[in-house]
Order: structure tokens, then sequence, then C-alpha cells
């Protein structure tokens, strides 16, 4: 009866949920008992596991009798395959508890359910035998969207020929684009403080909104940087109608409402398909790829594959480069800037370091401490060339201890933040490890206290 | 005899999906999509499948007569399942083929809106009259399978 062509890798894709999963189990009293699946997911070639959220009928029987029947659908063909497996654990810790929970969490962010999605368990089966539904008329399968695997390779040899961070996230969007034909992404960096995430980078988005905010576990993207793995989503509107279906059966649990974001967040207004994806280096979570598309299923796994192996490439850069950026820093010498124009007030609020350029707000944080003191050096010495290296001493005074770490990237997302807003005050890169603050206007700063 | 509710009832021409499960007298469990469903003069529910797709359900219903029938409308995600145990399998032909086109229609309606085309459904819908499969069965239990608190709980048949 089984089909020893079929293999469980063969059809991981049928696993994703587009068109829900549907298991048998069978009780002590040797009833059947048919429900639909929440999550599923691929472990290896002979193991899946299921989610397990509720005590229920099914979890029972599986408990009791460990036998189950399943029933997956390919979502372009329509083509039916139907496995037996058998109960072996469930695990409540390791990477695929931490896959499967990473994803119910992903499903409770577009439905405003995080209360109540909650996992107890990934229980792992192993798969008997596996055979295809006789009797279907197939669709033809949907071709794909591009070589993967050679559009990859291009990508990785720009990234490999990076020298400079700000090349490499150009060559990492550019290659998403280009490449891989993912035509909307955000690239999410780790606040030091671990609470938060901010917008380096993004392209397929009419919003300008490097330096926006999103808090650690917020969203597919917030989630992926918490749990540190890949979080994808193909069928986005069947989640909100399942969370809608949660929610009226549990309407006494309120919603958190997103934080108030002081950069509006951009995004796809109806969104099908989601990929965050953790940017990893040294045993760290630095920060997230976010890939959206407006088609369903956009993303698989041999995408969620590419994408591990760039952004691991793409964090370790990044380190690198972090690492050297000061290599060729000399000490500069002051100049004196040209001025021109009606001048700028620049407000800088010390509880959080949140800078405004007139009446409007440009970053905060430790982007916005480095722009404060580059713009009180310029002021008060009159220079305009300086260096990461000065700025990395200047860390205490900034009252910033993970500096370190971070300088380089806050850098940049301020450099890009500066240029997105067409202000009049830039930072142009001269050297490695140097820069210029180029001013258009007499400055007026002023210090807030709040 | 137990009998459906008026709104229990309603649900069959919702637009829903339906999945049929049996076990052999082995325990083996196994499933099959099911095409519509309808309840009948004397209370018992009609559910049709393609023949050839279901062999292995035929099977075991005709070993034990044991059926859980799930039905879940992608529209709401509400889903219900009924059991009994008397299920009878036999050849429908075109008699139901007005019934099967009815609920594809309704079905197809639903699942517009989650991105799939007309087409869609149709690779389990294009079957032959003579593939057309009805079980017939008495519903003795049914369960709420809408997800979230509650799922799983037995809901009370008839009233």
């Amino acid at each position: 009866m089984a089909d020893s062509a079929l293999t469980l890798f063969g059809v991981r894709r049928m696993l994703e949920g587009v068109v829900p999963p549907t298991m048998v189990s069978v009780g002590e009293d040797g009833t059947p008992h048919t429900n639909y699946l929440s999550l599923a997911e691929y472990v290896d070639a002979e193991h899946l596991a299921l989610s397990f959220q509720f005590f229920n009928q099914s979890r029972k029987n599986v408990l009791a009798t460990r036998r189950i029947a399943l029933s997956l659908d390919d979502p372009y063909t329509g083509a039916g395959v139907v496995l037996q497996a058998e109960y072996v654990r469930t695990e409540t810790s390791g990477p695929v508890f931490e896959r499967l929970r990473a994803k119910l969490a992903g499903v409770a962010s577009h439905s405003g359910m995080e209360a109540v999605f909650v996992l107890r368990g990934a229980d792992v089966f192993r798969v008997l035998e596996m055979r295809y539904v006789p009797g279907r008329k197939e669709l033809p399968a949907a071709l794909p969207r591009c070589d993967l695997a050679a559009g990859a390779r291009a990508v990785s040899e720009s990234l490999a020929a990076c020298g400079d961070l700000g090349d490499l996230v150009d060559a990492m969007m550019c290659g998403l684009a280009e490449q891989l034909r993912i035509e909307h992404a955000m690239l999410w960096m780790l606040e030091p403080s671990c609470e938060a995430m901010t917008l380096l980078a993004s392209h397929g988005y009419p919003e300008r909104a490097t330096g926006a905010e999103l808090p650690l576990g917020d969203g597919l993207a917030g989630i992926a940087a918490r749990e540190g793995v890949p979080v994808r989503i193909g069928h986005i509107a069947q989640m909100r109608i399942y969370g809608r279906a949660v929610r009226e059966r549990a309407s006494q649990l309120g919603l958190d409402p997103l934080c108030n974001a002081e950069i509006p967040l951009p995004g796809l207004a109806e969104p099908r398909s989601q990929m965050a994806v953790p940017l990893r280096a040294m045993g760290r979570v630095i920060g997230v790829l976010f890939v959206e598309s407006e088609h369903n299923q956009f993303f698989g796994y041999d995408d969620e594959d590419a994408l591990m192996l760039l952004c691991g490439q793409f964090a370790m850069s990044l380190d690198r480069l972090r690492a050297i950026g000061e290599a060729e820093a000399e000490v500069p010498a002051p100049v004196v800037p040209a001025q021109s124009g009606q001048a700028l007030r620049v407000r800088r609020f010390s509880q959080d370091n949140s800078i405004f350029l007139n009446d409007d707000y440009l970053i905060k944080g430790v982007a916005g401490a480095i722009f404060w003191k580059l713009v009180r050096d310029y002021t008060r010495e009159q220079r305009s060339e300086f260096t990461t290296r000065e700025l990395r001493l200047a860390g205490t005074e900034l009252r910033l201890p993970d500096l370190q770490d971070n300088l380089d990237v806050r850098l940049l997302l301020l450099q890009r933040r500066l240029a997105e807003r067409d202000a009049p005050v830039r930072i142009e890169k001269t050297g490695r490890g140097r820069f210029r603050l180029c001013v258009a206007c007499s400055l007026q700063l002023i210090d807030e206290m709040r | 005899m137990p009998s459906l509710s008026p709104d229990q009832i309603a649900f069959f021409s919702a637009g829903i999906a339906h999945q049929i499960g049996s076990v052999t007298p082995e325990g083996r469990p196994c499933l099959v999509r099911g095409l519509a469903a309808d309840i009948e003069d004397d209370g018992r529910v009609v559910v049709l499948l393609s023949g050839a797709s279901g062999f292995e359900v035929l099977e075991a219903i005709r070993a034990t007569r044991w059926i859980a029938l799930n039905m879940t409308s992608p529209a709401t995600y509400r889903s219900m399942m009924l059991k009994g145990s008397d299920a009878v399998a036999a050849a429908a032909g075109a008699s139901f083929r007005g019934l099967l086109e009815t609920r594809h229609a309704a079905f197809r309606t639903n699942l517009i809106p989650l991105g799939f085309t007309l087409e869609y459904t149709s690779s389990w819908y294009s079957l032959p009259d003579e593939d057309i499969v009805a079980i017939r069965f008495t519903p003795t239990l049914a369960w709420n399978q809408t997800p979230g608190p509650g799922a799983g709980q037995a809901l009370p048949l008839g009233g």
C-alpha cells in the first residue's frame, strides 16, 4: 500500500498548513477521532513534529495508542498524501521545540492571541509509511521563482567582496531583490539593551523608515530575534481567520497593543507570506532579516535554507568588519566648515538620547547619542572630521557601555537616517574608520531635560 | 435517536471542508477527504467521497462501521466532528451529482479570499459519476473542534 518513491523530505511543503493537515487518532476503546492540526514541522527524513497546545481527546489518544494517520494536500497541485506515523516522544526544549514555538508565536502575532497560543510541547512522530491519494486530477506544479542555489551563490559572492559595512548592507539588500526576486525586505539590528531592534535598511516600501524600532518579541521579526530561529508563515489570511476563531472563543482575554512607534513601521498592507531569519554571529543573535510577499506560500523551506546560509555569512562579515573598522584611523585636523541658510534647531532629550531636527524626530538611543556628540564637537571645536576610534573612546562620556560592539552599525544607521530625511546635516565616510560631518547651515543646540 | 440542531444542520451547506476518518479492526487509523455532506430524512448523515481516493477508509468502514467526520469552514475555522458506529457505504452515482456541485461551489467561494484559484479544488471534485460513493451513518456524538479554549469538548446533539 505504501509508495516507496515518496519521501517525507519530498512532501515537506505540504506540512506548511496552506491546506491544513488533518489527523486521525484512535482511542483506547478503538474509536477514531478526526481533527485539523494547528502546526506541523518537518524534523528529518523519518520524523515530523506536531504542536501540542491543549489537552484534548486527540492528545489523549496519541498517548494511549501512539498511532496516527495524517492527510496532507499540495497547495499548488491539489495532490494528496496520506501517511501513517507512530508517536515517539514529546520535546519541551531543543531546536524542534523552539522552531514550533516561534512558528506558533508568529501565528499568534497575526491574530493578537499570544496569551492563548502557548506551546506545551513538540510531539515527535516517526513516519511508518506514505502513499499518494489516488483518484485526483492534479494541476501542474508552480514554476520556481528563481534558481535559488545559483542566486544565493551570487549574493554570497557579492557579500564576500565587501570591505565596508555600508557596502555589505547594500550587497545583501540588492542581492535579495535582484538574485532571489524578494521584493520586500527589512534588515533589523538588535539594540544593545536587547529589548528592541532598529531598522537599518529596507527595500520595497514607500516609507522611509530607517531607525524605526520594533520591540523584541513583536511580529515575526521580533519573534525570530527573541527565539534565535527562523520563522515562516505562508498563508497569513488563513492564520488571521484561525486567530479570529480563537479570539471569539476567548474574548475575555485582552490584547496588547503594539508600542507607539516614533517612526512608523514599514510593511505591506496585506502580506500573504512572511519570513524572518535571525542574523547570528559568534553564537549571538545580532539582528534579523525580514522578508514578505503579497503572494501565498512565497517562501518555502528552500528559501529558508538559502537565507539561513546568507544571513550567517552576512552576520559574520558584519562582525568582522566592525572589528577592523578603525584600522586606518588617524587623528584628524580641525577644519572650519562652511555654513549658510537658516539655523537648524537640534534638540536632544537626555533621558533616551532622542534627537529632533527642528520639530521632526530623527533618532534616539546610541545613534542619537553619537549624533549629539558630533554636532556638539562640531559647534564647539569647529571641526567636521571624525574617527570611529575617538567615538569609541568617548563611550564613557556618552554613557554607552555597549558602544564597542555597536558603534559602526549605529553610525551607518545614523548616516542613512540623515540621508533619508534629506537633513541639512549628513555623514560622509572618508576612509576606514574616518568620516566627515557635512553641515549645510548653522546649528542651534538645545539640550532638553526630560 | 439523537438528532442534529438546526444550526448544526445549516453548517452542512456553509461551504465547508470534510475529512472522513475511520479505523481498521487492527487499530490502524485512516482518512480521506470527503466532498459533500447532508442530512437525510431519517436523521442519518450522508457524506460523499471518491471511491478511488477513499479505498482504505471504505475497507475500514466495512469492517468496523466506525466513522469520525470532521467538517471545517475555511471562512471561519468553525470546526465540528460527528461520530457514528453504524456507517455503511454504497455507490451513489449520478444521483448525488447535484449535491456535490452545490457543495463544491460554496466551498470554492470560501477559498477564494484565501488566495486559492477556482480550479484548485477541481482537482478533488473532478470525479466521474461511477466513482461517487456515499457513506451513511447515525451521528451519536458531536465534538466542537473550533480552535482555542473549548476545542475538543463534546457538543450536545439536538436541541
